[in-house]
């Protein structure tokens, strides 16, 4: 194959390597369309999490508002009003009271502000939802609104359809920090061992050899499970250690699977003749190993990046399922896809199919309340699955033939 | 050959000590009462209240000893300090393993105890002994011993699926690549990369629970029953009772007289073999039907990558010269793709299987969970749950089991790898 099929036709003064090397992996890329949905799908992604700060948080009891205690004599810049009816019955879980109303508060209940129900039905589920529901118990379709009301929930009123857009910033912070730094750690490890092998190659490589020994979602309880024990929980800046103490936890679990494949890379760019000709012409190792063996070798890094940032949300969800939301975050629910969806499928365990069971009227499982954050999850990591793939067919020549 | 073993070997107690010291460093950076519980449990602390001669505590809990002092249940009389006092068997405890000793010596003794299975003990106050009374007080290494046999069955179950679907379906599409079947394949393999296991495990029982409930009452039919007896059909059972006696849904039940406190199964601690050694045909099938269901779920999150695997690897055979001097010499392409294709591209994707039993013996604490298996997993997750108590013995020694079963594994994979491929050994 001659390579006129793979470089785009050139104009003008011949460019940097680096960026004909960029140029040609986008061309190459372009040609997958999978890997294209994949970046539309998480270009969107990017563009709801900036949409959705203006959004009004989907929960009353984000921690946010929970900063100071103002005791409840001095919460009164609602009316408190007769709600008492409205009241859900299980009471918030992190903070007691709130400094300021949130923008969409209409309900005061026991200390607390919930969102107005009417009108976070202005969604688009309300209008593609019909209102037809089917007794006793059943997958009916989705009542009127039922993506912005969570009925037929037992936690505290949240709102489905704006937590998950709300928790598009989350998600995407958690999974990038945390893939991010174990990335840059396990390329620093990488590359030295790599580079300067010997005893130091042996001892590094050992080190990843016991943290690779222990399970990822092992690791991560038991980390986490201890350093929890230290963190006394409660409002103010407990919520930043908090989610520091995670980010750090999953990281000490991440960097060796980057550790050795970095490794693995240096050596075989260790032994090309363009560092052969740096080290003859003098260059100094610290060059050698900064601008010519790490920019080299980082490809297969991007790879594994990009896998790796889909299944956080994952591993997250599966956590919270287990029970560590408490554990994990400041506050539960936290809007986080993981930890909404886990969330959601809680409140679906049997207890409440067989509470519904008993019921003289029936009812209908919310299923919406598990399919959407489902969907969510399933359509963030699929996407960077398939832009992952289709970057190691550009990125990798020997799978070009 | 034996070389290389013996090599390969000589690399297993340094990661193993390795694997010890970062549950030390761990273990090490909890409260000094989490540590006494998660080794000696709950044992019965006595104590002396100022004149009184003693007082009889709550038993070893680490929310309620605070540093060197124990909360009284009843007050002693006669002391200035209410409630409060002075432990000196609490001391004790801390004497008797070492934590008054310099941290370099701890580590020996928690290596020493690691290597000699003394794991600890199921807390009285964590959640574990609340789920599982039978667990109350019990050395972990018995109750891993009696919750591993779950997780092995569901582990062995879904291999068997996997090595069904995984080595035909993944041969086949890099021998068709780029066509359909390689597109169903890539599908596949992408949806159970991205498949959330836990959502999609509760629409499988919320579809049973659906499925299986009838709409017009409780009544039960049918010998779905953990208890061994399918159940009076003139009865109308409570709803645990009833999920309880549906395939894919273990949750309480009786169970018969060779499952000892409802958590060990004799002789084999295999509940399938079991039934089968006992003569009880139908309770073999029905523990096979009910982890059916999470081995199919397993075995579709652990496809997704091997899928991918076995194909590439198969992709690279088939660029080989080996391959091209075969179809030139006239062998026929099914016979070149079977025998001489798929046996070189195998070499790799059984140490890639065997690296994933290893890592299922470690249990699925969300499918565990998700279906209601005692597996070990799900005793993870429940000794990991904070509410009411953390136990930090089945936490730490089901991660020393973990890792000590991955080394080893990695061990008996690296060796299966020579041996199969002779480059390895004498490169």
């Amino acid at each position: 194959m001659s390579t006129s099929v793979l470089v785009p036709r050139r104009r003008g003064p011949k460019p940097h390597p680096r960026i004909a090397q960029a140029k040609r992996t986008w061309y190459l890329l372009r040609r997958n369309k999978l890997a294209l949905v994949g970046l539309g799908i998480i270009l969107m992604i990017a563009g709801i999490a900036v949409y959705s700060a203006t959004l009004p948080l989907p929960w009353s009891n984000v921690p946010i508002w929970c900063a100071t205690d103002y005791g409840p004599q001095n919460s009164q810049s609602g009316s408190p009003g007769n709600f008492t009816q409205d009241c859900p019955t299980t009471a918030p879980i992190i903070c007691t009271y709130e400094v300021t109303p949130p923008p969409n508060a209409a309900r005061f209940c026991n200390g607390l502000w919930y969102p107005d129900i009417v009108r976070s039905n202005i969604s688009f589920a309300s209008i593609i939802a019909p209102t037809l529901s089917v007794s006793p118990l059943s997958f009916g379709p989705m009542p009127l609104g039922g993506l912005a009301t969570s009925s037929g929930s037992r936690t505290p009123i949240y709102d489905v359809y704006t937590s998950l857009l709300r928790g598009s910033d989350w998600s995407l912070m958690f999974s990038v920090s945390i893939v991010g730094l174990g990335a840059l750690v396990g390329l620093l490890v990488g590359a030295i061992a790599g580079f300067y092998g010997g005893i130091l190659d042996e001892t590094l490589m050992r080190i990843v050899d016991v943290f690779l020994s222990i399970p990822t979602i092992l690791f991560v309880i038991v980390v986490v499970a201890v350093l929890s024990v230290d963190i006394p929980s409660g409002a103010g800046s407990t919520v930043i250690i908090k989610i520091v103490a995670m980010i750090l936890g999953f990281t000490i679990v991440w960097w060796p699977f980057y550790a050795r494949i970095v490794r693995g890379q240096v050596l075989t760019v260790r032994e090309q003749k363009y560092v052969e000709a740096a080290r003859a012409s003098g260059a100094r190792q610290r060059r050698i190993l900064l601008r010519h063996i790490v920019p080299n070798s980082v490809f297969p890094v991007f790879i594994q990046f990009s896998l790796d940032v889909g299944t956080i949300p994952l591993l997250i969800g599966s956590l919270v399922f287990l029970g560590f939301g408490s554990l994990l975050f400041p506050s539960t629910p936290f809007p986080e896809w993981g930890s909404i969806s886990a969330v959601s499928v809680s409140d679906l365990q049997l207890d409440f199919l067989t509470s519904c069971y008993t019921a003289a009227t029936g009812c209908v499982i919310p299923w919406w309340q598990l399919l959407f954050p489902g969907l969510a999850l399933f359509f963030f990591a699929i996407s960077v699955n398939l832009l992952s793939d289709g970057l190691r067919d550009a990125l990798d020549p020997r799978l070009r033939r | 050959m034996s070389t290389y073993v013996v090599r390969r070997a000589l690399l297993i107690p340094p990661v193993l000590v390795g694997v010890v010291t970062i549950t030390f460093v761990l273990f090490a950076a909890l409260p000094v009462q989490y540590q006494l519980t998660a080794h000696f449990g709950s044992p019965t602390v006595k104590q002396r209240c100022g004149y009184q001669p003693s007082c009889s505590c709550a038993t070893l809990n680490p929310a309620s000893i605070v540093g060197n002092n124990c909360t009284c249940i009843s007050p002693p009389t006669n002391t200035t300090r209410a409630g409060i006092c002075a432990n000196p068997v609490y001391q004790e405890y801390v004497n008797k393993l070492g934590l008054d000793k310099p941290i370099p010596e701890q580590w020996a003794q928690y290596i020493y105890r690691s290597f000699t299975f003394q794991w600890g003990t199921v807390s009285n106050h964590s959640t574990v002994a609340t789920v599982y009374p039978v667990l109350k007080g019990v050395p972990v290494t018995t109750a891993v011993e009696w919750e591993l046999p779950y997780t092995m069955e569901l582990a062995a179950l879904s291999l068997l699926i996997i090595l069904g679907v995984s080595i035909p379906l993944g041969n086949l599409s890099a021998v068709n690549r780029n066509r359909p079947v390689d597109q169903i394949s890539r599908v596949i393999s992408f949806s159970g990369y991205a498949l959330p296991a836990f959502l999609l495990g509760s629409f499988m029982v919320a579809g049973i629970v659906l499925l299986f409930l009838p709409h017009t009452g409780f009544l039960v039919k049918g010998p779905w029953c953990p208890g061994g007896e399918p159940l009076d059909e003139e009865i109308t059972y409570s709803i645990p009772q009833a999920l309880a006696c549906y395939p894919g849904l273990a949750v309480g039940g009786t169970y018969p007289a060779w499952v000892a406190n409802g958590v060990h199964s004799t002789p084999t601690g295999v509940y399938t073999l079991d039934a089968l050694v006992h003569g009880n045909d139908w309770l073999a099938a029905d523990s096979l039907v009910r982890i059916l269901l999470p081995a199919l779920l397993i075995a579709y999150g652990a496809i997704a990558g091997l899928l991918r695997f076995v194909r590439n690897s198969m992709l690279e055979v088939m660029n080989l010269d080996f391959i091209r001097t075969a179809r030139a010499g006239g062998v026929p392409e099914s016979v070149v793709t079977s025998r001489h294709a798929g046996r070189n591209s195998l070499n790799v994707t059984v140490t890639v299987l065997g690296l994933t039993f290893a890592a299922f013996l470690g249990g699925f604490p969300v499918i565990e969970d998700v279906f209601h298996l005692n597996g070990i997993g799900e005793m993870l997750a429940i000794a990991a749950n904070p509410n009411p108590g953390l136990d930090f013995g089945v936490i730490f020694g089901t991660t020393i089991l973990f890792t000590f079963i991955i080394v080893i594994a990695n061990l008996i994979v690296d060796v299966l790898y020579a041996f199969l491929d002779p480059r390895v050994r004498l490169g």
